[in-house]
Parts: C-alpha cells; structure tokens; sequence
C-alpha cells in the first residue's frame, strides 16, 4: 500500500505544484517527501540539542542580572504552551479532515493552527519585550545571549511553521485539493509538531526547573 | 493515505490524547507554583522530566504517528535524537569539566597555601601534567606562528619577584609607601614577615597607630613594611587572589596576561594605568565595565567588559590590589594600596561602560 501512495501522490501534485517523479521504482518504497522531513527533523533535533546544551553549560554562570527567576513568568508560559500543544492537536484534526475529503473542515483546522502559531509568537513577541524592558538584552549576560538564541530560534521555526500552513492554506483555494494531497500537509504537520515538542522540553528545561 | 487507512487514528483518540496532554501541562505548572513539601526537590524535579517525556512520546506517537508507521522514520528519527542527546552531553561535558578542573576554588587555593606559583597553579591546566603541559605550550602545528609568539611563554607566567610570592603565607602583605628604593630589600626581607604574619600585622598596626599620634615609632616594628616613615597599608591578599580566580581569570588568565586580541592584558598594565593618573579610572573600571576599543602594549582591544558592582568595595580593592602587586612584575613605585573606602567613595558616580572609556582616553594612554 505504501509503494500504491508514493507514486500516486507524487505523480500528481495540486499542492506543491508537482514534483516530477516518475510513477516508477522506489527503494524504500515510502514518500521522498516525507522521509526527507524525517531525516530533516532529525538534524533538527541535533540542532536544538546543541543549543538547550549550551543553555544550561552557561546557566547560573551570569554574573549581573536579571537572572531567570527575576524575570521567567510560569503562569504566562504555561497558558502559551498550551496554546502551541492544542495547536497540535489542530494539526491532527485538519489532517484527518483532508484525509477524508472534508475540504471546508480542513480549511478551517488549518486556520486554526496558523492562528494558535500566532498566538504563541504573540506571548513570545510580549515576553520579549519584557524582558527588554526588564534590563535582559542579548548582550546582558550570558543568562540572556543563551536565553534569547534558543527561543529565538524556537520562535523562527514557528513562524516558518506559521508561514507553510499559510500557504498550503492559500494554494488549497487556488487548485483543487483532495485526499491525494496529504501527505504535503502531512509533512507540515510533522514539522508543527516536531516544533511542539522542542517547546515540550524548552518549557520544562528553561521554565519549569527554575522555579523548583 | 487513503481514506480507508485509519492505524493513523481517530477524532476520538486525537481528543484523549490532546485532554491528556493539557491536564499534564497542568499538573506541570501546578506542581511548580504550588511546591508540594513532601515531594521533596530532587522528586520534584524527576517527576517534572517524566511528565516532559511522556508529553514528549505522546506527541511523536500520536501526532505525528510514529507509532504504527513505517520503521524506516523512526529509525531517522531515533538515530537524530540520540545524536543529539550525545551532542548535548558532549556540550556540557565540555563546558562544565574544564570549568571545575581549572576553575574550582578549592584546588587552587590549596595550591597556592602549599606555595605553588600562582602563574603555574591557577593556569587553564590544573590537573595536567608537566610533560602534557609542555606538549600544549610547545606544538606549533596547531597553532600560527604569530599566535605562538604573542602567547606569553611558560617563563612569563611564573611570578619573578619574591616578596608577593612569599607573602602568600601571611595573611596580610605590606607595602612600602614612602620608601620605593627599599623595595628589593623588603622583598627578601618579607620572608621575615610571612613565617610570622600575624605579629606582623600587629606590628604594623601598631606602627600606623603611633604615626597618627605623633611618635616616629615605625623603625622599632620587626616587619620590614613597617619600617617606612609613614603608614603602611594592609590589605587582604587572600581576598584578592580569591576574587580575581573567581571572577577576572577567565578572561584575562590567572597570570594577567590576558589572551592577545581578545581580552587585553592587566599584569603591569594596571601599573602603568595607575601610574599615568588613573588610579580612580581603575576603580571606575572595575565598577562600571570598559566598553570601546583600546591600545593595550601595541595591541587594539575592541570589546567589553561588565561592571562589577556586585562585588563589595572590599573585594574589588583587594583584587585590584592583587593584580597590581602579585601580577606581572609588581607594584611601580610609590603604589598605595586601594582601600574598601577608596572603592565606595566612587560607587555612586553612575557611569557607563562608555562613559568610563571616555575617561579613560582622557589619560592618554593609547
């Protein structure tokens, strides 16, 4: 059945605009598209990886404040990583609705998840400018260089993620789109969720264990 | 991905899995904000990882359906995240066994209470060897010639001069203020002072005591600091090599050599800064941070330093104390050591690190 799905999604491909594959031979008989997005992710994780290390290689090593306890909010983070975890749960529903030919449903989840994406950039961008304001620039102290390069980074993955869904959203109106199409949302689902789980760990390495 | 094809789950499954994935976030800040005694910190701490891992798996099992597809993704994905746990271990271990090799307290000053040379002692290599220490100083393969050139040799980070070497051992270290020409004498003679520092001390106390009320009493003092004509001052060596290791050595070395180009040099440099007027420009430096560029011994140092404000007025002193007399080749003639007072008199001058570089042009020393 996997053979079946690769080549007919990708010899046709509203979506996307066609990846020219021929319908023919593939060896590990699974869609290009979506094992790229895998071993993507996968480099991804190394990245991340690297940087909540450093994180916490530099944390209690700032030698002026603000410090994190002075300035980390628990009860504001909480509410925004809910917000990131329900859009996962978004994400699911609009690839299910897609799966199943729901198109205006799939629409809507889509939406959904774009805008729960923007709220959380929302309480990232208010977070920020708090912390600003609060003295804790890139430059401060080590505190915030490593604070600011991983959520922000984090924060860049998001609005990529944001962006995508966005204009799958848009070229779902521009061509038609079926159920062969979901695997182009599948790997954006991949990736959003892939997002929510580095803020899974974020939240609880760089918020959560301050506070305990 | 056909419609038929449901090991991909239901709307039913996506709604459990979402309820349980907000009650643990939940739980999450519940357990944060309102700590629960009993529990105990260390639990506290492994119960939050747990709740993060099984959020963690839930999200890659469910969401994005590892679990039921095919093995070839999870292979990739497993494979990256165990490489990442390793690069975040490697990450640390890194950043975290350098620090406590070269820069824990407890292994230093116990180095330097056995009377090892500071230079040597504080350096980045604590726990090598001499023969490992050699192999790092002398390979010039990895390193340009001009760089080795600019590092300063092995010879250069040991303390020449006796007196602060020997006065290690005492407690309390004084300098001759009016008599610079009788520097090399006390040097030697400091030996005197360090097997008995603390009657010393006392001497000298006694000696500034009787200054102030007239008598020219210093020459009956056994200490050779005491033998100035006026007072001598006293300042807590310990502190300042404590202080300076803690927190000025990993920048600019544990012999204030600094790391050419990066972090300029303050063994002699302070001398000189001090002895071109700028005794209070040090203390404002140390105070409010240095941002600009500045020449230091031919070289340009563009960069900044914080401000270290959060250190008490003893402890700044002292440590400018330390640099100025213990590093390089010593104090230059005539120094005073700065005093607690002489910090504090300066706390509230509410500069910035650009205001201090402008000052500092204003000592022509560049």
């Amino acid at each position: 059945m996997s053979a079946h799905v690769a080549t007919s999604t990708a010899a046709q491909d509203p979506v996307t605009g066609g990846v020219a594959t021929p319908a023919g031979f593939r060896s590990t008989r699974l869609p290009d598209v979506k094992l790229l997005m895998w071993v993507f992710l996968a480099s991804d994780c190394m990245f991340f990886g690297s940087l909540i290390g450093t994180y916490l290689a530099y944390h209690n090593r700032s030698i002026v404040g603000p410090f994190p306890a002075d300035v980390l909010d628990i009860p504001l983070t909480t509410v925004s990583s809910f917000v990131l975890l329900m859009s996962s749960f978004l994400m699911v529903l609009a690839l299910h609705a897609l799966r199943n030919n729901d198109i205006p449903k799939f629409r809507l989840w889509t939406l959904g998840v774009a805008v729960f994406g923007s709220i959380f950039l929302g309480f990232q961008v208010y977070e920020f400018v708090h912390f600003v304001n609060a003295g804790l620039s890139i430059h401060q102290n080590l505190f915030g260089t490593t604070f600011f390069i991983l959520t922000g980074t984090h924060g860049i993955h998001v609005t990529v993620g944001v962006l995508w869904l966005l204009s799958i959203l848009v070229a779902s109106y521009r061509r038609p789109t079926s159920s062969k199409d979901a695997v182009y949302l599948e790997i954006a689902g991949l990736y959003w969720h892939f997002v929510d789980i580095v803020w899974i760990v974020i939240f609880t390495v760089v918020y959560l264990v301050e506070f305990v | 991905m056909t419609t038929k094809q449901h090991s991909h789950g239901s709307v039913g499954n996506y709604i459990l899995v979402a309820l349980i994935l907000g009650v643990i976030t939940y739980f999450e800040f519940a357990i944060v904000e309102y700590p629960q005694a009993w529990l105990g910190q260390t639990w506290t701490l492994v119960l939050l990882a747990v709740l993060s891992i099984i959020k963690f798996v839930m999200v890659v099992m469910f969401f994005m359906h590892l679990k039921g597809d095919d093995r070839l993704y999870s292979g990739f994905f497993s494979s990256g995240m165990i490489l990442a746990v390793l690069s975040f271990l490697a990450m640390i271990a890194m950043f975290i066994l350098p620090r406590s090799m070269s820069y824990a307290d407890a292994p230093m000053v116990q180095a330097e209470a056995a009377g090892v040379v500071p230079g040597e002692a504080a350096d980045h290599g604590a726990g090598i060897d001499e023969a490992t220490r050699g192999l790092i100083e002398t390979d010039g393969r990895s390193r340009s010639a001009a760089a080795i050139a600019d590092s300063p040799s092995p010879a250069d980070r040991s303390l020449s001069v006796a007196a602060p070497q020997a006065a290690n051992d005492a407690s309390s270290y004084q300098v001759d203020t009016s008599a610079p020409a009788a520097a090399d004498a006390a040097a030697s003679d400091s030996q005197v002072a360090a097997e008995d520092a603390a009657e010393a001390a006392a001497a000298a106390d006694e000696a500034a005591a009787q200054d102030e009320a007239g008598g020219a009493a210093a020459a009956e003092a056994p200490a050779p600091a005491a033998a100035a004509e006026s007072a001598a001052v006293a300042w807590d060596e310990a502190q300042g090599l404590q202080v300076f290791t803690a927190n000025c050595s990993a920048c600019h070395q544990a012999t204030g050599a600094g790391i050419p180009g990066a972090f300029p040099p303050l063994a002699d440099h302070l001398g000189a800064v001090h002895e071109a007027g700028g005794r209070e420009q040090l203390i404002r430096t140390l105070l409010f941070g240095l941002q600009g560029q500045i020449q230091v011994d031919g070289m340009s140092y563009n960069g900044f330093m914080p401000g270290w404000a959060q250190l008490d007025d003893a402890s700044i002193a002292n440590t400018l104390n330390h640099v100025i007399v213990n590093l390089g080749s010593g104090a230059p003639a005539g120094f005073t050591p700065y005093t607690a007072a002489d910090v504090a008199a300066h706390r509230g001058d509410g500069l910035t690190p650009a205001d201090v570089h402008a000052l500092r042009a204003e000592l022509a020393l560049d």
